[in-house]
């Protein structure tokens, strides 16, 4: 990558880590005045500080050799968190996806609920009109076998009346049984096919919300922010404190030290 | 986070180290992170008042503003009260001092959270404490970030902030909070008991005078102690105002301006007679071949000391009854601990916080 290259990178990095507030914000944040350095004075300042810093710790090829390091590591990171951006956006895409699949679950389970209450509504009004129809039928035809009985004489009609009826009761009976049988195995199998149709969507709707709730956790996983340190820092041997500095740091930890064992 | 819990799930710390300062206050929690993350968030932790409000809200735990402007569904919590927690160490036998610990536990959690850490990242994290807190309280902190941090320390809020400003000599540091007003008298070394000044006349105590002489003076006028917080923060001065402090409060549901500019100037001066007296008892009592040099170095710090003019106001006292001094407001009240823990945290040797894992 040329410098120039190189220093737009750096310039868009600086602008993707920077934040926008408003005069308002900082005033609450108590900051009264600020200072304001340009973009290109900051990067020719980072750049500055990473020359010098180069310039004074290494020499001739080890310094290059730094430097190129720095620059693809520096090009690592970016990459890395255009990585994130994307798999956040991959996330974010299957979320809603996966939130279609569940609005259509619910309406399609609501429409199977609603078929399912109007086939029982209409099976227990047939049945009920039915019978209704095969009774008037049968008191038909034994009115007519008793007014037969009764025109041709001999036996009391009572009687007569009482062993047409019982038997073709029976006989009502027996078919009416078997009908009604038919019936039912047919109504079952019908609620049974619904029934079962709903069982399966709600289990998968209950999938779909657990992949939901996965999708919905993994978009607010936030994969943090580096930290500038590789390594654990301490006082820096050049700062002119640093004797005591290193003697507070001391003092520090000991009361810590007493507090942290206690507890 | 102990090496018990580097179980196989645990990520491998070996990216780098990430130092977390923190500022655990009574009005706000501030932290600054060596990955450039800022943030500061209302000491303030709700909890749904019930399943309706937990639908609704669609969280278990809110914090800050977003829990402030969703209070009435929610069970509030600030869990710090005069610069300490709001738990006396009895938490098993009472229910509510257990609510507050859990708050604070949450709000510390949220705290590291803002910072952004990395998985792969150690974190080690230094927070300001109270210098009055006591150990219980000391305790708690510490097992609270334990639970979210590789290792972690304490130190002195005013302490902290001289120190991330590499005054460590002769400095007499003013953290006015929203629950205490800590004076810290620096020479060199840790600073003593009797290097310090406590008191509970701070933001809280200046809200309650704005509060009261509201109510005294501007009849009808409706608010809460939360927009009385917001009308000082807005307009808070002391001595010449710049402007007229003219807001809009309801009256029988009817928005209507009142001119408050001298109840905010009269709250806000309640600061300004103990600061002196602090002030006074820590010079006095200081060397007398340092004295002049800790006069001349008197640091302002924390939420209260952005009330505009108490820096001038403080240097004027100062002259009528000390014969003179320098006042310094930072430039960073709200960040001013937490930049400082951060240095603590950056300057402390590896194998210390080792040795506290």
């Amino acid at each position: 990558m040329s410098v120039a290259g190189f220093k737009e990178t750096l310039k868009d990095a600086v602008r993707q880590m920077s934040f926008r507030t408003s005069l308002d914000n900082l005033k609450k944040q108590g900051v009264q005045q600020v200072n304001v350095l340009g973009i290109d004075r900051i990067i020719a300042l980072i750049e500055a500080a990473v020359h010098r810093s180069l310039k004074s710790r290494l020499v001739g090829v080890e310094r290059e050799a730094v430097a190129d390091a720095t620059k693809a590591e520096f090009l690592r990171l970016l990459r890395t968190n255009e990585d994130l951006q994307r798999q956040k956006t991959e996330i974010e895409r299957q979320k809603e996806l996966v939130e279609e699949e569940v609005d259509q679950l619910r309406r399609d389970l609501s429409a199977q609920q609603r078929a399912l209450e109007l086939k029982l509504e209409e099976g227990a009004l047939a049945m009920a009109t039915r019978y209704e129809g095969e009774n008037a039928a049968i008191a038909a035809k034994v009115r007519d076998v008793l007014r037969a009985l009764a025109a041709t004489g001999g036996a009391s009609i009572v009687d007569a009346e009482e062993r047409v009826m019982a038997l073709v009761m029976d006989i009502v009976t027996v078919e009416r049984q078997s009908a009604d049988e038919a019936r039912k195995a047919l109504h079952d199998r019908e609620v049974g096919t619904l029934q079962r149709r709903i069982k399966k969507l709600n289990e998968s709707l209950d999938q779909t919300e657990k992949r939901l709730q996965t999708v919905a956790a993994m978009k607010s996983l936030d994969g943090g922010i580096s930290s500038i340190y590789r390594e654990v820092q301490g006082v820096d041997p050049a700062d002119t404190q640093a004797g005591k500095k290193k003697e507070l740091m001391a003092e520090i930890f000991k009361a810590n030290l007493r507090l942290q064992k206690k507890a | 986070m102990s090496e018990t819990k580097q179980t196989p799930e645990a990520p491998k710390k070996d990216h780098g180290v990430l130092y977390i300062g923190m500022d655990l206050g009574t009005s706000r929690t501030s932290v600054s992170a060596s990955n450039g993350v800022r943030e500061t968030v209302y000491s303030m932790v709700g909890y749904p008042k019930d399943v309706v409000s937990m639908k609704l809200l669609k969280k278990d735990v809110l914090f800050g503003k977003e829990a402030l402007d969703k209070r009435l569904s929610l069970k509030l919590y600030k869990p710090l009260e005069k610069g300490v927690l709001k738990y006396t160490g009895d938490a098993a036998k009472d229910a509510e001092a257990k609510a507050n610990l859990k708050a604070a536990q949450d709000l510390i959690g949220e705290a590291i959270r803002l910072a952004r850490p990395r998985k792969d990242e150690l974190i080690y994290c230094v927070i300001g404490a109270p210098a009055e807190a006591s150990v219980k309280n000391r305790e708690a902190i510490i097992e609270a970030a334990r639970a979210h941090v590789d290792s972690v320390m304490l130190c002195s809020e005013p302490f902290s902030v001289a120190y991330g400003l590499d005054w460590l000599e002769d400095v007499l540091v003013i953290d006015i909070g929203a629950g205490t007003t800590d004076l810290c008298r620096m020479h060199g070394t840790m600073p003593e008991e009797t290097d310090q000044v406590m008191f509970d006349i701070a933001g809280d105590a200046v809200d309650e005078e704005l509060a009261r002489r509201i109510a005294e003076t501007c009849p009808g006028a409706q608010f809460t102690i939360h927009m009385v917080k917001e009308i000082k923060e807005r307009y808070g001065f002391v001595g010449d105002p710049s402007e007229r402090c003219i807001v809009e409060l309801p009256v029988d549901g009817k928005p209507t301006p009142f001119d408050l500019t001298e109840q905010i100037r009269g709250a806000c001066a309640i600061l300004i007679d103990p600061i002196l007296k602090g002030i006074h008892k820590l010079i006095a009592s200081f060397d007398p071949q340092f004295q002049t040099k800790l006069k001349n170095r008197v640091l302002l710090a924390g939420g209260g000391s952005m009330v505009k003019g108490l820096d001038t106001a403080v240097e004027k006292a100062m002259k009528e009854r000390l014969g003179g001094g320098k006042v310094i407001r930072i430039e960073e009240p709200v960040y001013g601990g937490a930049n400082g823990a951060l240095k603590i945290a950056h300057d402390m040797p590896a194998d210390f916080w080792e040795q506290l894992k």
